[in-house]
């Protein structure tokens, strides 16, 4: 009964055309979301990145380690092995550990931030949920921006950052295996960033 | 296309693989500093080596070292150089990279990718440049850019090259190279600020076997 009211009530919430509901999703009722693609402390998470940033190509190597519960490290390294930077994400905190001089620009290393916290961020706060067959997509916040999490028979396979209705970033996790997502793409659909991420 | 921001880290990596291609040598258990005359006859070896190599192959594993890390990230791959500053560098497992330095160019295939950059303008290609000449000459430990210091470790010869460069340091704060006794460059390990390292150890290494220009081609 009480979930009934919630979900009655959802609808109700949501009735001014939310980004789900232009794509056909109706509310249901809230259901706990897990990202458990970098969830596992005992693994080492090592990806192959290619990145394509304002003109510029690069390539190297995506490193994501969890360090405790809601704490992350990343890093990224040259295929030589030269790091060019390593952030740590502990709750709500961020740190800075290295980054080369030429890239220590508040603007990327925000834009860097935002993006690293979704891949990593495991339990984001829900705010609504919605249905579609057996498609759901769930409306969550990291930081202060909103984004929608899109789930397939219960496995994440994208987030989407959302602004005045528009994508601005998508985060897609592809080739599923065992809670590792062997392909991840973010994609900036404001600015020219993309960065693909292949395991290795 | 064009690579700026990412320039100078694959650069250290390609000024580490022209120190390492040149040198040759020596010696004792643990690690104990070498005598000045014990020093002086490892550079004289090394000399009288890099007079006579034209060609280098060599198989290598790469160890890389995060502090953080449960294991170290492991990557394999191949080396070739010829004189006079002919290098490609190729990973081939677990991913298709490869680095060549032709022509005052780095050209680069990610897994098919192409592109390349020039270097004739860039004020540390001309550091490089330099390197390497002084690298073939023979006199590569009295570089100005090193403090250098040379150390016995377990038989073989240790020598620590630390960069004077800022600009240099800010990636490497030293390198380690290790000789067997036969003078071959066994491994190398590039130290960072952090005291993260990346540890390349090199084996089935050929000298003076013809090469062909097709291993380099781009």
């Amino acid at each position: 009964m009480r979930y009934l009211l919630s979900s009655v009530l959802l609808v109700l919430f949501v009735s001014c055309a939310s980004y789900p509901k232009k794509n056909g999703f109706t509310a249901s009722v809230r259901q706990p979301i897990q990202n458990p693609y970098f969830s596992d402390a005992s693994k080492d998470y090592v990806y192959k990145a290619n990145i394509v940033a304002f003109g510029n190509s690069f390539s190297g190597i995506f490193i994501v380690k969890k360090l405790g519960e809601d704490h992350h490290r990343i890093a990224f390294t040259t295929e030589m092995g030269n790091k060019i930077f390593d952030f740590t994400f502990q709750g709500e905190d961020f740190k800075v550990n290295h980054i080369l001089k030429k890239m220590d620009k508040k603007i990327l290393i925000n834009v860097l931030k935002n993006d690293f916290r979704v891949l990593v961020k495991e339990n984001p706060s829900m705010e609504k949920t919605f249905q579609k067959d057996s498609n759901s997509i769930y409306e969550t916040k990291i930081g202060n921006k909103k984004y929608y999490h899109f789930l397939s028979k219960e496995k994440l396979n994208k987030v989407v950052r959302v602004g005045n209705g528009k994508e601005k970033v998508e985060f897609t996790f592809s080739e599923i295996n065992d809670n590792i997502a062997l392909h991840i793409q973010i994609l900036h659909k404001n600015i020219e960033l993309k960065i693909s991420l292949k395991s290795i | 296309m064009k690579r700026n921001e990412f320039v100078i880290p694959m650069k250290t990596g390609i000024r580490l693989m022209f120190l390492l291609l040149f040198l040759g040598v020596t010696i004792l258990c643990a690690q104990t500093k070498m005598s000045t005359p014990e020093a002086a006859a490892l550079k004289a070896t090394v000399k009288a080596l890099s007079d006579q190599t034209e060609t280098i192959t060599a198989d290598f594993v790469q160890y890389k070292r995060l502090d953080f890390l449960s294991d170290d990230i492991k990557s394999e791959g191949k080396l070739a150089f010829k004189s006079p500053s002919m290098v490609k560098w190729e990973y081939v497992k677990p991913f298709a990279y490869s680095v060549l330095f032709k022509n005052e160019t780095l050209f680069i295939n990610d897994n098919g990718n192409k592109s390349d950059m020039d270097m004739g303008s860039n004020k540390i290609f001309k550091q490089l440049n330099q390197l390497i000449t002084a690298s073939i000459k023979g006199d590569m430990f009295d570089a100005s850019e090193f403090e250098v210091s040379y150390f016995k470790k377990d038989g073989n010869s240790e020598v620590h090259f630390n960069p004077k460069d800022k600009q240099f340091a800010e990636f490497i704060k030293s390198f380690h190279i290790t000789f067997n006794t036969k003078g071959e460059v066994q491994e190398v390990k590039m130290i960072e600020p952090s005291d993260d390292y990346t540890q390349i150890v090199f084996s089935n290494r050929t000298t003076n076997q013809p090469l062909s220009d097709a291993v380099f081609a781009q």
